[in-house]
């Protein structure tokens, strides 16, 4: 017998890859959730690692970094928060951080 | 916007449980809450007593600290300690810009107050309680706390 396909569906899931029950400190979403502000989850809210190994929806640690009295340190160690990925730097103070590309509505 | 929704969050799982000595008293919106706190040891500074406290949010919480205060009614008086002054004003750095970090919450902060309160043993106000009390007019988060005792 031979089995002609006319026609395939591929249906594909991701996750960050971050533990299960995980939740940002910040807003307390899950990762694999937004940030309090987004819609969509993936890469138009993504997440940032820091050197100290802390993560949470880049939007939250901007907003938080934004802030004079964050002293740039990270919520959960206070130590100097510096990303650990190359192209995301933290935002300098005032300015506003660099969106990733978003998908238009 | 950031903060109805992290406080919808903090609200369900403390309608759900709470560390012991800390309850929940009101909650109507996501503005203004109410909670009663007491000191769970054996403390003679506050034995039998409940301590009331009104957390006030920004839009921007958890971004910015929430102001904090103890309020006194009928049966609820003010804690004596020597960062509290007698109308309720909590001099702590947590809560204070410096101090606060946006991974904490009202459970943590009302952890912090109860902890603050246990391992205190002096029956007394700060000093210039009375001149403070007197002539401050500065909402808490306004005032520029100088934090140079770090034993309690």
């Amino acid at each position: 017998m031979k089995v002609t396909i006319k026609e395939w569906n591929a249906v594909a899931a991701w996750r960050w890859d971050m533990p299960d029950d995980d939740v940002c400190g910040i807003c307390r979403n899950p990762y694999d959730s937004t940030c309090s502000k987004c819609k969509y989850p993936g890469d138009d809210c993504p997440l940032l690692l820091g050197e100290c190994n802390h993560s949470f929806h880049m939007h939250c640690i901007f907003s938080w970094l934004r802030q004079e009295s964050a002293q740039e340190k990270c919520p959960m160690c206070r130590q100097p928060f510096k990303s650990k990925n190359q192209e995301a730097a933290a935002p300098e103070a005032g300015t506003q951080p660099v969106q990733p590309d978003t998908i238009a509505p | 916007m950031f903060a109805s929704k992290r406080l919808a969050k903090e609200l369900q799982k403390l309608h759900d449980k709470l560390p012991p000595g800390i309850t929940l008293v009101k909650a109507d919106d996501l503005q203004e809450w109410i909670m009663d706190i007491r000191v769970v040891d054996n403390n003679p500074i506050y034995v039998g007593e409940v301590y009331r406290l009104k957390f006030t949010f920004s839009q921007s919480y958890p971004i910015e600290a929430p102001e904090v205060v103890f309020v006194r009614d009928e049966t609820h008086p003010i804690p004596w300690h020597p960062h509290i002054y007698s109308n309720g004003i909590i001099c702590l750095d947590l809560l204070d810009r410096q101090g606060w970090s946006p991974v904490h919450n009202v459970e943590s902060v009302c952890v912090s107050l109860q902890s603050m309160l246990t391992s205190n043993t002096k029956k007394e106000r700060p000093e210039g309680d009375d001149n403070f009390v007197r002539n401050n007019r500065l909402r808490p988060r306004d005032i520029n706390f100088i934090f140079h005792d770090n034993q309690v």
